[in-house]
């Protein structure tokens, strides 16, 4: 699913995409989701957009 | 509790129609027998009398349908004027002086009758029953005796058919007023019935043929127009007419009809003898469908649970139990769950069938009692795009207008909604307005009923491709804004991020050419709906879950948002962006805080200013991170961290999508617990059962599509004993916490004392109004029918750029075909209620509708049984080889548990909410040997391809 936010503000400027898509997982995702997130994006998971993995570090 | 129930007497009839009183305009005053009354020029001398408290006989007159003139029972007198004059076809003109019991007009109406009663059955079963209008005018105007023979035609020949479900036609009875062909044309728009024959040969029919087997709808209109017993409700034939009423709300759809529930009996005895729609109802002013007026059988059915029940183990029987075992073996289970497991390992779901209260209870034992946010609602998996699209854009979640707000519409743009089958008496209003002239836009990929039918022609119906709506809204914005038929002054006045929405909108990607390949439509067809739209006085936009059961949901919701407000399709009557609610009440399971992230009024939990308004009334530390969707529910209980669930009022393993994966994580789960009026498909997964109310013995509100607050009202008492607010309060208390409430009407009242949009609301304000729209509040103190006069919400209304970004939920060559989903006019969602009654007669089993391209390559032919997969499960349904539907894209619905649709469905969901994509799922369709089970096939793997 956060793949799928990510390419929704895709079209962005890059800092902003980041901010955005930060700024909805924060706002919707409980911390749960977040942490196994920042565990994915921290560990260099491919399977992760590199726009969600920015944003990852924002949480 | 209160009942605002009545002794039965039927409702006032004014004869005709009310002419509308503009504030400025002529009055015209008359004098009535005596009488001055003053009324709007163009009001009818009948309803001025009626007004003035005189009734003028009348048998083809009644005041939901235009004056007829036929029955010649209501001739006046009228000072100046020749003859006798038909009072119901007379306009009032100021200074008119009117008689309406002379002697020569008794005289006329005395012969008139003994004319209709020579054509009438002397051994009539409806004069007997009381339920005869004719009857009893006969005693009226003192047509004692009848000097002439039986009619031969009516008296001996007359057929008495019998084939519909829930009311009779008896020919003999009939006096061919034209009332129930009047009714539905007029009032239903399906011009069904007709006058076959001249003069005294002429015989209501419908159609040359049956009942059942004509295009009648069943919405009951005729029967309750009818002014003898010749149209009659099967159910008064068997129990009488009714002794007492109650005014309530229907439970079906998100239009929300106003009933009167007509009861005879009392005590346990007591049964529904009918339901009729309330002229006063806001939303259907006296309509009805097919489910609403007849399909309530399901509240009594054998099926119904009436005890609580218990079991260790999924595997066990259950065992009857006492509410209190049942509650406390909830209450220990969940504690016990969350001491082994964590305070955020256990959950609830709220039901958008349940009231307001019910639902404000729910969600409040989740945050306070359970400490957490993991409170979600089946609005999830239907209009949750809805909520947050329209938040974004507007700044409040809900549709913009009330259902009159159509009939200053001059084009209606309806895109992924079906209103004739799941929102009919909307439907019948919305037909009214195209009659009168308004044009539509149909934008759906099947071939709709609006599309064509009686008197109905879409200006364009644009069968978009499943998935491409975005593509879709924004050609149609890209065509408006580059031929420059945006609304300049609106969108500068009105509207922020203008610059940047514009050059993206602009863009050549978005226009018709270069979008077609994704959305289907011809270009030029497209540029021409636009040019439409946009140069409409008022353009109004219809939507349903065709709109948002897409994985881009959300932000098709904001592509809509933006094409009303670059045409300046807001803040007035006759426009808007008017989503089309499934459920009774989704708006108000959403108002009441049942999503994860926010508290009733849609404030986020992160607040510490609302979070302190609930800290301080319900004395707990509330959770100020979001909890758990659904869907993450799901996913959770599978990884082992989610292990209990409270599901009140849905069917998550039918009415979710992918089932397979829905009940594996049902069976993951160490307690689920399920309030429902039946033993579900998710009762299958349960340890506890908690017996639910059914809307007939509900005290409290449903709030429907146009935000409207409606009283529901119980005509029983709870027939397994307890309220279902007091079941999830008892709950709360097993638990260690009180919600203490001596009714429902004190819920409200806290739902009142902490929600801004709700201040004004309480029973007794919607007793006295009827109903009331939010915001009710100081600024609006009887309420807001229209949003966004002025100003929005948010003050500036946000112009979004609405990217395409196409689905990942493509056809494949093994899955070659798109399945999309959607519902038929006599079943209702799972089916849970509608299945349980007669309404199967029309609708017995889902079907598979099929183009005739794609059914010869596969070589499959109508009533075929077929198999239909995708890369999660196959299920087994009879195919109908339509051409209502594109090659391509296949079509059925989900009302019947053994088709199991959901069982094929992805987990594709929208973006921003999780909402399903229901509407898209890649398939393969072929010839079938038998029903054979599926889900186990699913289970297995075997079907699985992720490519």
């Amino acid at each position: 699913m956060g793949n799928d936010i990510a390419r929704q503000f895709a079209h962005l400027p890059h800092e902003e995409a980041v901010e955005t898509i930060a700024a909805h997982i924060a706002k919707f995702w409980g911390p749960p989701m977040r942490a196994t997130l920042v565990s994915l994006a921290e560990r260099g998971d491919d399977s992760i957009d590199p726009l969600l993995a920015d944003a990852a570090k924002r949480l | 509790m209160t009942l605002l129930e009545t002794f039965w007497a039927p409702e006032p009839d004014f004869g005709t129609p009310a002419v509308e009183s503009v504030t400025g305009a002529p009055e015209a005053n008359v004098t009535i027998d005596g009488r001055s009354v003053s009324v709007p020029v163009g009001t009818s001398v009948m309803r001025a009398a009626a007004e003035a408290g005189i009734e003028v006989p009348k048998l083809c007159a009644t005041d939901s349908l235009g004056a007829f003139g036929s029955c010649r029972m209501c001739l006046v007198e009228v000072d100046g004027m020749r003859g006798t004059p038909a009072s119901c076809t007379t306009p009032c003109v100021d200074g008119m002086v009117v008689a309406t019991q002379t002697e020569q007009v008794t005289a006329l109406r005395r012969n008139v009758m003994e004319l209709y009663l020579s054509d009438h059955p002397a051994d009539c079963a409806g004069c007997a029953r009381g339920n005869c209008e004719m009857q009893s005018l006969a005693t009226t105007v003192g047509a004692a005796e009848v000097r002439y023979g039986l009619g031969k035609n009516h008296g001996v020949s007359a057929t008495y058919d019998a084939s519909n479900p829930y009311f009779d036609f008896d020919q003999s009875a009939c006096i061919v007023c034209s009332r129930c062909v009047r009714a539905c044309s007029e009032t239903q728009g399906t011009f069904a019935l007709t006058v076959e024959g001249r003069g005294f040969d002429s015989k209501i029919s419908p159609g040359g043929t049956d009942f059942f087997s004509s295009e009648c709808v069943s919405c009951g209109a005729c029967v309750q127009a009818c002014p003898t017993s010749a149209l009659q409700e099967k159910s008064v034939i068997e129990l009488g007419m009714p002794t007492r009423s109650v005014d309530t709300t229907c439970a079906y759809c998100g239009v929300g009809c106003s009933f009167r529930a007509e009861v005879a009996g009392s005590g346990d005895d007591a049964q529904v003898v009918r339901m009729i729609p309330s002229k006063s109802g806001g939303a259907n002013e006296g309509h009805s469908c097919v489910k609403g007026r007849f399909a309530y059988g399901y509240a009594a059915h054998k099926d119904r649970q009436l005890h609580p029940m218990v079991r260790d183990s999924i595997d066990d029987e259950w065992r009857r139990t006492t509410w209190e075992e049942a509650i406390a073996k909830a209450a220990s289970g969940f504690q016990a769950i969350q001491a082994d497991h964590g305070i955020g390992s256990i959950g609830g779901i709220s039901s958008s069938r349940c009231t307001n209260e019910e639902v404000y209870v729910v969600q409040k034992l989740v945050r306070a009692a359970f400490g957490n946010n993991n409170i979600d609602t089946c609005a999830r998996v239907c209009h949750s795009p809805t909520g947050y699209g329209l938040s974004q854009t507007f700044g409040t979640s809900a549709g913009t207008q009330d259902f009159q707000s159509v009939e200053e519409a001059d084009v209606i743009l309806l895109i992924g909604a079906n209103p004739t089958d799941a929102h009919p008496v909307f439907a019948s209003r919305m037909k009214r307005r195209l009659r009168e002239g308004a044009q539509i836009i149909v934008a759906d990929p099947r071939k709709i009923e609006l599309v064509r039918s009686p008197h109905i022609e879409a200006a364009h119906h644009l069968p978009v491709l499943p998935g491409s709506n975005v593509a879709f809204v924004n050609a149609i914005a890209h065509v408006i804004v580059t031929e420059g038929l945006h609304d300049v002054d609106f969108i500068r006045e009105r509207c922020e991020n203008i610059d940047a929405y514009l050059e993206f909108i602009a863009d050549q990607s978005n226009s018709p050419e270069a979008t077609a390949a994704a959305t289907g439509i011809a270009p030029e067809e497209l540029r021409s709906a636009a040019r439409l739209f946009a140069t409409a006085d008022n353009g109004a936009i219809y939507y349903g879950l065709g709109v948002t059961e897409h994985s881009q949901g959300s932000t098709m919701v904001m592509g809509m948002a933006n094409l009303a407000m670059i045409t300046g399709n807001l803040g007035r009557e006759g426009v808007g962006v008017n989503p089309l609610r499934g459920q009774n009440n989704v708006q108000g399971s959403c108002d009441m805080g049942s999503f994860p992230h926010e508290f009733p009024g849609y404030r986020h939990v992160s607040r510490d200013d609302v979070r302190g308004i609930y800290e301080e009334l319900w004395g707990k530390t509330l959770d100020p991170e979001p909890g758990l969707r659904i869907p993450n529910m799901f996913d959770s209980a599978i990884g082992g961290q989610f292990r209990g669930l409270y599901v009140q009022g849905e069917d998550i393993a039918q009415s979710d999508p992918n089932t397979t994966h829905v009940e594996a994580a049902l069976r993951a789960m160490d307690l689920v617990v399920v309030q429902d009026l039946f033993l579900n498909e998710t009762a299958r997964y349960a340890h506890v059962f908690l017996p639910g109310t059914s809307f007939l013995e509900k005290d409290g509100t449903f709030t429907n599509a146009e935000r409207r607050i409606n009283r529901v009202r119980p005509v029983f008492a709870p027939k397994q004993g307890k309220d279902e607010w007091q079941i999830t309060c008892d709950l709360a208390a097993a638990m260690g916490y009180e919600m203490d409430y001596e009714s429902s009407a004190q819920i409200m009242d806290e739902i009142a004392s902490t929600t801004p949009t709700f201040t004004g609301v309480s029973f007794a304000s919607l007793d006295a109004a009827g109903s009331l729209q939010w915001p009710v509040n100081e600024a609006a103190p009887h309420g807001t029918p229209t949003m966004h006069i002025g100003e929005f919400v948010r003050g500036k209304g946000r112009l979004v750029e609405t990217v395409y970004v196409p689905t990942t939920e493509r056809s494949t060559r093994r899955y070659p075909l798109i399945l999309t989903t959607g519902r038929i006019l006599s079943q209702y969602n799972v089916g849970a209620q509608t299945r349980r009654t007669p309404n199967n007669t029309w609708h017995a089993e889902d079907v598979l509708e099929i183009h005739p391209a794609d059914a010869e390559m596969r070589g499959i032919s109508t009533g075929d049984l077929v198999q239909l997969a995708s890369r999660v499960g196959t299920t087994t349904l009879r195919a109908e080889v339509s051409e209502r539907i594109p090659a391509g894209v296949v079509y059925t619905t989900f009302h019947h548990p053994v088709t199991g649709a959901n069982v094929v469905t992805t987990e594709n969901s929208d973006w921003a909410t999780n909402c399903p994509e229901y509407k898209v799922t890649a398939v393969q369709v072929g010839v079938a040997n038998s029903m054979e089970a599926s889900h186990e096939a699913a289970a297995s793997g075997d079907l699985v391809d992720h490519q």
